[in-house]
């Protein structure tokens, strides 16, 4: 009895094996973002590669459901929990984890050159690299915020085409605003912007305009400030005017059904998710359209805006960093790039998008998209700074007394902002 | 016999107490510890901690934006605290009444207390909005001008302080019941046979006897105010212009924001300390008006 039972056990421990956990496999984990269209492209991606290589077995993991992916890698990295493949990094968090010696080198890694000459152009290249002078993300996706504007109200207020300079804006602020309960309050409005003071909230104002109105500047030159400049001044300017005038509502509407949507405000400074948000909730013969930001009348060349990016990291607590960086090259492969932008509707960080025949069938099935694409030929990042989110908590302080209260002059704000920043990066 | 007892009973007694001292040592000694000792130290979570010495007492010397959070939180406690206590002894003594549906008012009141702060708070915002909510629409309807309820820098921390009266009253008024339950009725029988008003059973009989209530309300409310926290987070995230940062968020963005633990631990000692002072004082103040 005693010899069947060993036998029984042998048996069990022998054929319940299965191939992926034989020993000489080598496994990584590899977390994505958490939203459904992200994580069936992950699946779809991680189960491609197991097949081609029964040798190093990837496990897909969404990143664990929090406030923010940023508050979960943070908590990873310090429990040491952290996956070894990791593709929603922020690029404004990389500069911390590169002094805190989490990631690892890319440009170290057999292959780095070619990929990236593959993939990025010199420009988007240079904003790979940290201040260390070596390269621990590839840039992976963009989401350029531009303007998405409702062609209804635009027409109806006489406007037969969107607002390219400061001056046509404040013009259709002047036409499309209006009270239309007649209860003496304006209930129509150009658009909107958040009026919360969270530093991130800037990215989709303050920051994407500067960007547009200083064709691709960013807040940080040499590692010292560099936005304590007349064309910050006018971005405070232009975004106070909308406020004074009444052309963007001083007040939260985010708790209540999409004022865009709804026909409430004519424009929005906005993403690529939009567009799958309007396909599917909007009303039926909702007409809209996506245009570059307004800029100053004086800019020339074409409109630079933030991109937004998205990035993919190996942490260096991995045991396999030649293995997690051949994944992370199937990762941003071409195929996989077009499995990204048709599956997710994510735009993927690739030169030459728009005349890449693999991509042609998409765009042609979703033009709105073919604004996003050309335009992230002209985007830019954030600046790599471990201070960064006080940098941005300081503009948007001064954001916040100058153009939504009007306590402060653009200049006062501007001149305060840039020495507060100044101080932050002394500390 | 009796050593050998005391042998056989002290394990079991420790066995018996070491769920609260384990529960002590992880969930209080050490965070307390920890932070203590963060706080002479720079430490951002992902890079090894430095010592600084006292340097985060000096920044906390010079931090402006720090002090106004104390003074904002002031704010709201001294618009909250007589709110609450006025409101709940009024609707207590008016539910201590022999009135129909009784009970269903009780519960009514109640209700806010157990629902989710941050739902709450959600349903507050939209009720406050200055162009479509419901409040300006009725003080447009009768003729009254809208009022920037969450947007104007005097507004914002009255109306979160109205808000957390709501929602918190309920809680007091049961408090209120149950000292107003608590006087012996004999006390309103012989002021009846003296020909005392109603105002004056209230104000020479109910209040006096209520004393040892509105203490417990009054220590309650301040340590409850001191925390406010879930409802300038979700209504105006500090705003307009730091007007409604109260302490508790200013020191949850150091942390957690900015990942200044070392700071955000100063902070937090500083601001225990301050809390402590004023229910001290709070304490001494009614306590002493109690003698009766």
């Amino acid at each position: 009895m005693k010899k069947i039972f060993w036998c029984i056990l042998l048996c069990f421990a022998c054929g319940n094996h299965p191939e992926g956990h034989r020993s000489d496999v080598i496994r990584l984990t590899y977390w994505s973002a958490n939203n459904q269209d992200e994580i069936y492209v992950a699946e779809q991606l991680v189960a491609e590669w197991n097949v081609a290589h029964p040798g190093i077995q990837v496990k897909h993991q969404p990143i664990p459901e929090s406030r923010s992916s940023e508050e979960v890698i943070l908590a990873a990295v310090v429990g040491r929990t952290t996956p070894d493949i990791y593709s929603n990094m922020w690029p404004g968090d990389v500069e911390s984890y590169v002094r805190a010696g989490t990631l690892v080198a890319l440009d170290s890694l057999a292959g780095f050159d070619s990929l990236s000459a593959a993939r990025f152009t010199p420009e988007r290249l240079r904003e790979s690299y940290s201040n260390d002078g070596h390269v621990y993300q590839i840039l992976w996706k963009t989401n350029p915020v531009m303007m998405v504007y409702n062609k209804k109200m635009f027409a109806e207020a006489g406007l037969n085409k969107p607002p390219s300079t400061y001056e046509d804006f404040l013009e259709a602020g002047e036409r499309i605003g209006r009270d239309t309960d007649g209860d003496g309050y304006v209930d129509r409005w150009v658009g909107i912007t958040q009026i919360l003071v969270a530093w991130w909230q800037r990215f989709f104002d303050y920051y994407a305009l500067y960007i547009a109105a200083s064709d691709g500047k960013t807040l940080l030159a040499d590692d010292a400030v560099a936005f304590d400049n007349e064309v910050s001044v006018e971005v405070f300017r232009f975004l106070k005017t909308l406020f004074d005038r009444g052309y963007f509502p001083r007040e939260r509407m985010d708790a209540r059904a999409d004022v865009f949507m709804n026909g409430i405000v004519a424009t929005r400074f906005t993403g690529p998710w939009t567009i799958t948000q309007l396909e599917k909730y909007a009303p039926e013969g909702f007409d809209y359209d996506f245009a570059p930001l307004p800029r100053p009348r004086s800019s020339s060349g074409p409109a630079y805006t933030y991109g937004d990016y998205k990035s993919i990291v190996i942490f260096s607590n991995t045991k396999y960093p030649e293995e997690s960086w051949e994944f992370v090259k199937h990762l941003v492969s071409r195929k996989s790039d077009l499995n990204l932008l048709s599956t997710a509707h994510q735009l993927p960080i690739r030169k030459t998008i728009l005349q890449d025949s693999l991509f042609t069938p998409y765009f042609v099935r979703n033009p709105k998209m073919r604004a996003f694409a050309g335009q992230s030929d002209y985007v830019r990042g954030v600046d790599h700074s471990p201070v960064l989110r006080e940098i941005f908590d300081a503009i948007s302080q001064e954001f916040e007394a100058c153009v939504i209260y009007g306590t402060k002059t653009p200049e006062d704000a501007v001149r305060s902002a840039a020495y507060r920043a100044h101080v932050v990066m002394m500390e | 016999m009796k050593p050998m007892k005391r042998r056989i009973a002290l394990p079991a007694g420790y066995a018996f107490v070491l769920p609260y001292i384990v529960h002590f040592c992880i969930f209080i000694a050490f965070p307390l510890i920890f932070s203590f000792l963060l706080i002479f130290h720079r430490w951002d979570i992902i890079s090894p901690m430095q010592w600084i010495g006292l340097s985060n007492f000096i920044k906390l010397s010079k931090d402006l934006i720090f002090f106004k959070a104390i003074g904002n939180t002031i704010t709201f406690l001294l618009i909250h605290i007589p709110l609450q206590i006025g409101i709940a002894l009024l609707l207590a003594e008016f539910l201590n009444q022999k009135i129909r549906f009784r009970g269903f008012f009780r519960a009514s009141y109640f209700l806010p207390v157990v629902v989710s702060g941050v739902v709450i708070t959600i349903i507050w915002q939209q009720l406050y909005a200055t162009d479509t909510g419901i409040l300006n629409s009725l003080l447009v309807r009768l003729g009254a001008p809208k009022l920037p309820w969450l947007t104007n820098t005097g507004l914002a921390m009255p109306s979160i302080a109205i808000m957390a009266t709501w929602k918190n009253v309920g809680l007091y008024i049961v408090l209120f019941l149950v000292g107003l339950q608590s006087i012996p009725t004999y006390m309103y029988e012989a002021a009846d046979i003296e020909g005392a008003t109603h105002w004056q059973k209230f104000f020479h009989i109910t209040l006096p006897m209520l004393n040892p209530t509105i203490l417990m309300v009054v220590l309650l409310s301040t340590i409850g105010g001191f925390s406010l926290f879930i409802e300038p987070y979700i209504m105006t995230d500090g705003g307009p212009m730091n007007s409604t940062l109260s302490a508790m968020l200013y020191i949850y963005r150091q942390a957690f924001s900015f990942y200044h633990m070392g700071y955000a631990a100063t902070l937090g000692f500083f601001f225990a300390l301050i809390v402590f002072l004023v229910v001290l004082i709070q304490k001494k103040v009614v306590e002493k008006e109690s003698v009766y």
